[in-house]
């Protein structure tokens, strides 16, 4: 069989196991973007230029990170608990390409509540986003990373773990992340841990092609971004691989 | 022979032994039932084989190829039914059953003729497009069971296949498994049903605590068990204690006694049964041909059990 083949059939397979989710999924991200856009005015009822655009493209980085980080793990540690993955993984196809062919069924979930975030953002504020054409790799690099960051903590940690571990990243994401506001405003440590970590580079590479005339373009954050992203698939393959 | 497992072993990380130098061998056109409780080491077994867990010792060769080495060789040579359900909700049997016969390379013409052929042997028709969230267990298991056998490997590997299906069909699953080895296939059948088994297989091997026990086919299994007939009495609980049995002890399931008995003493094993029942020792018996369960529970279920509370013998006054 040819690995293309088995990657359309399998994209077929997980997208047909996930068209249930896919309209949740969108409506929890939209819900996202919504409580952040209408949510912040209420904190903060003065809000300068520069923090509407913050808050307006922070939203969909959020939206990304909430799918890849937290339902992608849970949902993959899930599988991995009922024995689901285990017998995708005994399916005569390479391996490499059922993990593929499952990132590209989640990049899709993502990619429509990006777009949902965007909306809301631009309409809440009233926004007219000049938007730069690398939006398109740069929300996909954003979306991939995520999901494959996301993969590589189910695939090593088991499930309970994931779990809270998930959670801690939801309260982490939204309370001490600079993606509604700029890394100057944390304690100079936390600024030194997201340097390396791939949340800051995410935000910092949905709003600098986004509203590129506000924040422009972060080649630094790309390259961070582009390290998760392998060091994510890289070890979530070799789980894929491993005999237990 | 197509699969041939030499010493196998596999030792966890937590230092369980789950398998402990098996060795067996399926040849095409068989079916080679695997017995034992649950925890004896089968599925681990059926993992190793289709390279989802690496052996800790030993060898599998399908068709003389080494497949520890070619885990991913393994699973174009198998077709395998886990005993986990297969993953298919938001799916329909019939693109679930697609699906698995083009990934293992076959035609889609080929597919939906085989496909048609297995629906109508196991009467699936009424459920080929309902989403399987909504299927029950027992069916979502026969249409597991159709996945693997659609387009099946030289080697079909089915794990607990029957696990929640009606008895009813559980009979048209056994006649496509028969037919599976008729067809040329090296059929590895895991289970725990003996008496069902005892009726699908060529060959068994039977596991206890990661061991073969014993391996042969259901007659020469029988054989060993030393009678051709089986008496099965329930044994009064209050006088369990005084009964004494002339053909030997037997082995005690509850409060059922199953004791063997040559076919010579049919006569005088119904008249001692028949006395027992007569002073209230006994509640009831029936003499039959011995099974592959008397063989098994002999082997597996009788070591793990008290020895019978048997005191008597037989001319012995009863109690």
């Amino acid at each position: 069989m040819q690995p293309l083949r088995s990657y359309q059939l399998l994209v077929t397979w997980q997208a047909l196991r996930k068209k249930n989710y896919l309209p949740l999924m969108m409506a929890v991200q939209t819900l996202f973007s919504l409580g952040i856009v209408l949510g912040y005015p209420l904190l903060f009822p003065t809000l300068d230029r520069t923090s509407i655009y913050l808050i307006a493209t922070g939203a969909p980085a959020i939206s990304m990170i909430s799918v890849g980080l937290v339902a992608l793990p849970q949902t993959v540690g899930e599988q991995k608990t009922e024995g689901s993955l285990a017998y995708m993984r005994s399916l005569p196809v390479p391996r490499l390409a059922y993990l593929v062919a499952d990132l590209t069924v989640w990049l899709a979930i993502v990619v429509p509540g990006v777009v949902l975030g965007v909306l809301v953002g631009a309409w809440r504020f009233g926004l007219d986003l000049q938007v730069s054409p690398l939006v398109v790799p740069a929300v996909l690099l954003v979306a991939l990373t995520s999901t494959c960051v996301g993969y590589a903590l189910a695939s090593l940690l088991p499930y309970m773990l994931t779990v809270i571990i998930t959670q801690a990243i939801v309260v982490f994401v939204f309370m001490f992340s600079p993606l509604t506001f700029l890394p100057d405003k944390l304690p100079g440590w936390l600024e030194v841990v997201h340097r390396i970590l791939p949340i800051q580079a995410m935000g910092e590479v949905t709003r600098g092609t986004l509203a590129p005339n506000e924040f422009g373009l972060p080649v630094g954050a790309f390259v961070t971004l582009a390290i998760w992203c392998l060091l994510g698939f890289g070890v979530t393959y070799v789980a894929m691989t491993r005999r237990g | 022979m197509l699969l041939e497992i030499n010493e196998l072993t596999k030792v966890y990380r937590s230092g369980s032994r789950a398998n402990d130098g098996i060795s067996l061998s399926v040849a095409e056109g068989e079916v080679f039932g695997l017995l034992g409780h649950n925890g004896a080491g089968k599925t681990t077994l059926v993992n190793q084989v289709v390279g989802l867990l690496r052996p800790t010792a030993g060898s599998i060769r399908i068709d003389g190829r080494d497949m520890v080495a070619n885990p991913g060789l393994a699973r174009r040579l198998c077709s395998f039914q886990a005993q986990a359900q297969v993953p298919i909700d938001g799916l329909t049997p019939r693109q679930a059953i697609d699906l698995l016969g083009q990934l293992r390379g076959a035609s889609k013409a080929e597919v939906r003729m085989r496909r048609d052929r297995l629906v109508e042997a196991l009467e699936l028709g009424e459920w080929m497009d309902v989403d399987a969230a909504r299927l029950s267990g027992g069916v979502k298991r026969l249409v597991a069971f159709a996945m693997a056998s659609v387009s099946p490997g030289r080697l079909v590997m089915l794990d607990e296949p029957t696990n929640d299906v009606d008895p009813v069909r559980r009979r048209l699953l056994w006649r496509q498994v028969r037919s599976l080895a008729d067809h040329g296939a090296a059929v590895l059948l895991v289970t725990h049903n003996v008496i069902e088994a005892e009726r699908s297989v060529d060959r068994l091997a039977i596991l206890d605590e990661g061991r073969v026990i014993a391996e042969g086919t259901p007659a020469t299994l029988k054989a060993r068990l030393g009678a051709e007939l089986r008496l099965e009495v329930v044994l009064d609980p209050d006088a369990a204690a005084t009964l004494v049995s002339p053909f030997g002890q037997g082995v005690a399931v509850g409060n059922r006694l199953m004791i063997g008995v040559p076919s010579g003493s049919a006569g005088d094993a119904v008249a001692w049964a028949d006395s027992k029942v007569r002073v209230g020792l006994i509640e009831e018996f029936t003499l039959g041909p011995a099974t592959l369960e008397d063989v098994y529970v002999a082997l597996v279920g009788g070591s793990q059990r008290e020895p019978l509370p048997v005191k008597e013998v037989l001319g012995a006054t009863a109690a």
